[in-house]
C-alpha cells in the first residue's frame, strides 16, 4: 500500500510536458544559486583569501606582499607573547568553562522547581544574553573601576573591605574579572539547555528514588545528571569553543591589561592584525586557533547527531 | 495544479524577479551617476570622537561660507584610531580628509596614505613661520607639509593646589622627588590616599607621551639622532623615571592603583573628585578640571614638568588631506584646500576654528600670533597661566624616534611600561624589551 502511494505520488510531481523537467532545474538553480553566490562571498572568499595571507608578509605599512610560505607560522610558534597568551587563554577556558556549566545548570534545575514567577524569573536570567556585549561591559567597567566603581562603592560602605579593590588593576584580580563577566554573559545560553533537558526526565524517575529514600543529592547525582549528559556534553563542547575564540569582553573591559594578565590568544590575534597591522602573521596566527576550533566543533557535530539518533 | 506551478510559475516568476532586481541596479547606478554629476563636492571628513557637536556646528559654519561643498562627518574612538584609520586606507574607503598626529606621520607618509599640501597648495606654507616649533616639526616630513593643525598642545603636570597647601607646602613640586614627598605628607594627613593618578590603561595612546615628557623634564632622551634607542641604556634617564614610577605604586603607594584601568577621561574624573592631587596630561585637561562640573574646580594650577631641565613633550594634532582627495579631480582637491583653509588656516585674517577650540574647549594652539589675542588671554587666565603656558611651550620638544614603525612600537612600548610599573617585571628588563622590539621593527621595515 506504501509503495502504491509513493508511486502516486511520484506521478502527480512528475511533469506532464517535456520542458518542465528543465524548468524545474532551473528554478531550483535560480533559487540556489543567489544563496550560494552568498556562502561563497561570504565564507569561502575569506577563508582561501585567509590562507593565502598566512603564506604572504604582509604589513599594511610596508609596501609588497612577498611570499613567505610557513614563515608566519614558524614565527607565529615560535614568539614568546603567542606562548603567554595561549598560557593565559588556557588559564581561562579551564576556569570559564566549569563555571559557565555549573552555574547554567544550577540555575536551570533551580527554575524546574515550577516555582512562582517562574517567568519573570526566566526572564531575568536571560537578561545578560540580551544586552549588547559592549554594552554589558562598558556596565562591568563602570561597576568594577578601583577608584569611582558602584562594586568597591557598596563593599566599602558596608564595611567589607578597608580599601577600594582593583578588580581590573591587579594582574590576578583582573582575569579573574574578565572570567567573572564572561560568565555572567555565557550563563543563559546553558540554562536554557539544561532546562529543556530537565523538562524531558519523566517525574516518576525521581519520585521513585525519593521513595527509595534517596536525598536530594543523590537524586541529583544519580537519576537527573546521567539524563542530561546529552546537554551536558553539548554545553561543554560549545562553551569551550566560545572560550577559546572569546574577544569582546576583554576588548572591551581590559584591553588586554594591565601589562598582558588578561591578553587571550584571540585579543593577541587581533592586535597583532589590527594594531601591529601584521595581516600575515594574524591570518597565520587566526589558522592555527581555527585548527584547534575545528576539533571541537566536529566533537560537538558529532554529539549533536549521536543525541538525533538516540531521540 | 501542482505540475503548472512547479513547471511554469517558477520560470517566470524567476524572469519576473531577475528584471526587477536588474531594473533595481540600473536605477541604483544611475542615481550614484547623478549624485556624482551634480555641483555638489561631497567630502568624507574623519575624526576621532571628541566634542563632536563643536566640529558639527564647525561644518555647518564653513557649508554656508562655501554651498557647493558638502561634509560627510564620520567619527571612530582615539583609542582605535590608528587602527581603523589603517584598515581604511588599505581597504579602500579612505576619506578626503582626516584627523592625523605627529605619532603617525611618517607611518602614513611612507605607505603613501596621505598627501603634501605644499604641492597642492603653496600658500599654506607661509603659516608655518607662525606655528610652535614642535608643531611645525610634527606637520613636516623631508621639507614637505602634510598638515594645518586641528590643535598643539603640551603634556604638562597638573595639581591641585588647595590639598597641597592643605599637607603643608607652598607651590608646586620642583622635581620627582617633591613630589614624593608631598605625597607622602598628603597620605600622612589622611587628605588623600593615592596623590599621584595617571593614565595607564594599555589601550590609551596618552601613556607613551606622559613617558617621553617624564623622561624629558629629567633632562633625558627616548632615542639619538639617528633613531636609535636611549632609553634602553643602564642608569638611564628613563630607567630612573620608570623605576621611580614603580616605586611609587608598589613601595610608597603614593600612585593610584587603578591607573592601568583609567584612561585620560577617568583620571580627570578622579582628580576633580579630589581623590588625587597630582597628574600629567595634556594641557587642555587644566581647563576641564577648573571650569567643568567638579568637586575640586578651581583648585588645580599648572606646574613646570618636575625634574632638571622641566623640558616637556610638545605634540600637534593636525588636518591632513588624504591620497585618496587628491586622486579624485581638482574639483575635490580645490574643496579640500578650502576645507583645510577655514579650519587649519585663516579666514578673513583670523584662526576662526582653532581659536573657538581654545576658547570653547582649551585646546592649545599651533598658532603662536594667538597668545596675544585679548579674548585668547583672558580665557586662558580663568583656567590657567599664560606666562606659565609660555614658559613651558619654550622647553617643549617634540617626539623622538618618529619613525614610520612608531605607531606600531608604541603598542608594545605601552605594555612593557604598564608591566614595569606594576611591578610584573623590572624596569630595565622592560626598557630592554622596548628595544629590542624596536630593533625587530627597524630591521622589518628596512626589508
Amino acid at each position: 500500500m506504501a509503495t502504491s502511494n509513493a508511486a502516486a505520488h511520484r506521478a502527480r510531481v512528475r511533469p506532464r510536458r517535456p520542458g518542465g523537467r528543465i524548468a524545474a532545474r532551473l528554478y531550483a538553480w535560480g533559487t540556489l544559486t543567489p544563496v550560494l553566490v552568498f556562502v561563497a562571498l561570504f565564507t569561502l572568499f575569506p577563508f582561501f583569501y585567509a590562507l593565502v595571507t598566512s603564506l604572504h608578509r604582509y604589513v599594511l605599512t610596508i609596501p609588497g606582499k612577498p611570499y613567505v610560505g610557513l614563515g608566519n607560522y614558524r614565527t607565529a610558534l615560535s614568539d614568546a607573547m603567542v606562548h603567554s597568551s595561549a598560557r593565559t587563554s588556557l588559564i581561562f577556558i579551564a576556569a570559564a568553562v566549569p563555571l559557565v556549566t555549573v552555574l547554567g545548570l544550577g540555575v536551570a534545575v533551580l527554575l524546574n522547581q515550577r516555582v512562582k514567577g517562574f517567568g519573570i524569573l526566566l526572564v531575568l536570567v536571560l537578561l545578560p544574553w540580551s544586552v549588547p556585549t559592549v554594552s554589558a561591559g562598558i556596565m562591568w567597567r563602570l561597576l568594577l573601576h578601583g577608584d569611582f566603581g558602584a562594586i568597591d562603592g557598596f563593599l566599602y560602605r558596608f564595611h567589607a573591605i578597608d580599601s577600594y579593590v582593583q578588580w581590573l588593576s591587579g594582574s590576578k584580580l583582573a582575569l579573574m574579572s574578565v572570567i567573572l563577566v564572561h560568565a555572567w554573559r555565557e550563563f543563559p545560553l546553558p540554562v536554557i539547555l539544561f532546562l529543556a533537558g530537565l523538562q524531558t526526565i519523566p517525574p516518576e524517575l525521581t519520585e521513585a528514588a525519593r521513595l527509595d529514600r534517596a536525598s536530594a543529592w543523590q537524586r541529583f547525582r544519580w537519576v537527573t545528571l546521567p539524563l542530561l549528559k546529552a546537554p551536558l556534553l553539548i554545553v561543554l563542547v560549545y562553551e569551550t569553543i566560545v572560550a577559546i575564540s572569546v574577544f569582546d569582553v576583554v576588548y572591551v573591559l581590559t584591553g588586554g591589561g594591565p601589562g598582558s594578565a588578561t591578553t587571550l590568544y584571540s585579543w593577541y590575534t587581533y592586535t597583532v592584525t589590527f594594531k601591529f597591522l601584521d595581516l600575515g602573521m594574524g591570518a597565520a596566527m587566526s589558522f592555527l586557533m581555527a585548527a584547534v576550533l575545528f576539533v571541537f566543533i566536529l566533537l560537538y557535530m558529532r554529539i549533536v547527531r549521536l543525541r538525533e539518533a538516540e531521540a | 495544479m501542482q505540475n503548472t506551478w512547479v513547471g511554469r510559475q517558477p520560470a517566470r516568476a524567476l524572469l519576473v524577479l531577475w528584471l526587477v532586481a536588474g531594473v533595481a541596479a540600473v536605477a541604483a547606478v544611475g542615481a550614484t551617476a547623478r549624485t556624482t554629476s551634480a555641483s555638489t563636492v561631497d567630502l568624507k571628513f574623519q575624526v576621532w570622537s571628541y566634542s563632536i557637536p563643536t566640529i558639527q556646528s564647525n561644518i555647518k559654519r564653513f557649508q554656508t561660507l562655501y554651498p557647493g561643498v558638502k561634509v560627510n562627518l564620520s567619527d571612530t574612538s582615539w583609542f582605535d584610531y590608528h587602527d581603523v584609520m589603517a584598515t581604511k586606507f588599505t581597504g579602500g574607503s579612505a576619506p578626503d580628509i582626516a584627523y592625523s598626529s605627529d605619532h603617525w606621520l611618517r607611518e602614513w607618509v611612507a605607505a603613501n596614505w596621505i598627501a603634501p599640501l605644499d604641492k597642492y597648495f603653496p600658500q599654506f606654507k607661509q603659516y608655518q613661520k607662525e606655528w610652535a616649533p614642535y608643531a611645525r616639526e610634527g606637520m613636516t616630513l623631508d621639507g614637505h607639509l602634510y598638515g594645518l593643525p586641528y590643535y598643539a598642545d603640551l603634556i604638562d603636570f597638573l595639581y591641585n593646589a588647595d590639598q597641597v597647601k592643605q599637607a603643608g607646602f607652598n607651590g608646586a613640586p620642583k622635581t620627582w622627588d617633591d613630589v614624593r614627598k608631598i605625597s607622602l605628607a598628603l597620605k600622612q594627613k589622611n587628605i588623600v590616599q593615592y596623590p599621584l593618578n595617571i593614565p595607564l590603561k594599555k589601550d590609551d595612546p596618552w601613556l607613551i607621551e606622559i613617558f617621553y615628557a617624564m623622561v624629558y623634564g629629567n633632562g633625558g632622551h627616548m632615542f639619538d639622532k639617528n633613531d636609535n634607542p636611549v632609553f634602553n641604556k643602564p642608569g638611564s634617564a628613563a630607567e630612573k623615571m620608570l623605576q621611580w614610577l614603580q616605586n611609587a605604586r608598589t613601595k610608597w603607594k603614593i600612585l593610584d592603583p587603578a591607573g592601568p584601568e583609567s584612561a585620560e577621561p577617568d583620571v580627570v574624573k578622579t582628580m576633580g573628585g579630589g581623590h588625587s592631587t597630582f597628574t600629567v596630561l595634556a594641557k587642555y585637561n587644566l581647563a576641564e578640571l577648573n571650569l567643568g562640573q567638579h568637586k575640586e574646580a578651581g583648585h588645580f594650577k599648572l606646574a613646570l614638568m618636575p625634574g632638571t631641565t622641566h623640558s616637556t613633550v610638545g605634540f600637534v594634532r593636525f588636518y591632513a588631506m588624504t591620497a585618496n582627495a587628491s586622486k579624485r579631480g581638482s574639483d575635490v582637491t580645490k574643496s579640500v584646500g578650502k576645507f583645510l583653509q577655514y579650519f587649519g588656516g585663516k579666514t578673513g585674517g583670523k584662526y576662526a576654528v582653532e581659536k573657538r577650540w581654545a576658547l570653547e574647549k582649551g585646546l592649545g594652539f599651533a598658532n603662536l600670533p594667538l597668545y596675544n589675542d585679548p579674548q585668547i588671554k583672558k580665557a586662558i587666565n580663568k583656567w590657567g597661566s599664560v606666562p606659565l603656558e609660555q614658559s613651558q611651550a619654550k622647553l617643549a620638544h617634540v617626539k623622538e624616534g618618529l619613525t614610520p614603525f612608531w605607531g606600531v612600537w608604541d603598542i608594545s612600548a605601552r605594555e612593557q611600561l604598564d608591566k614595569a610599573i606594576l611591578g610584573q617585571e623590572s624596569p630595565r628588563a622592560a626598557l630592554k624589551n622596548m628595544a629590542d622590539r624596536w630593533n625587530q621593527l627597524k630591521k622589518q621595515y628596512k626589508r
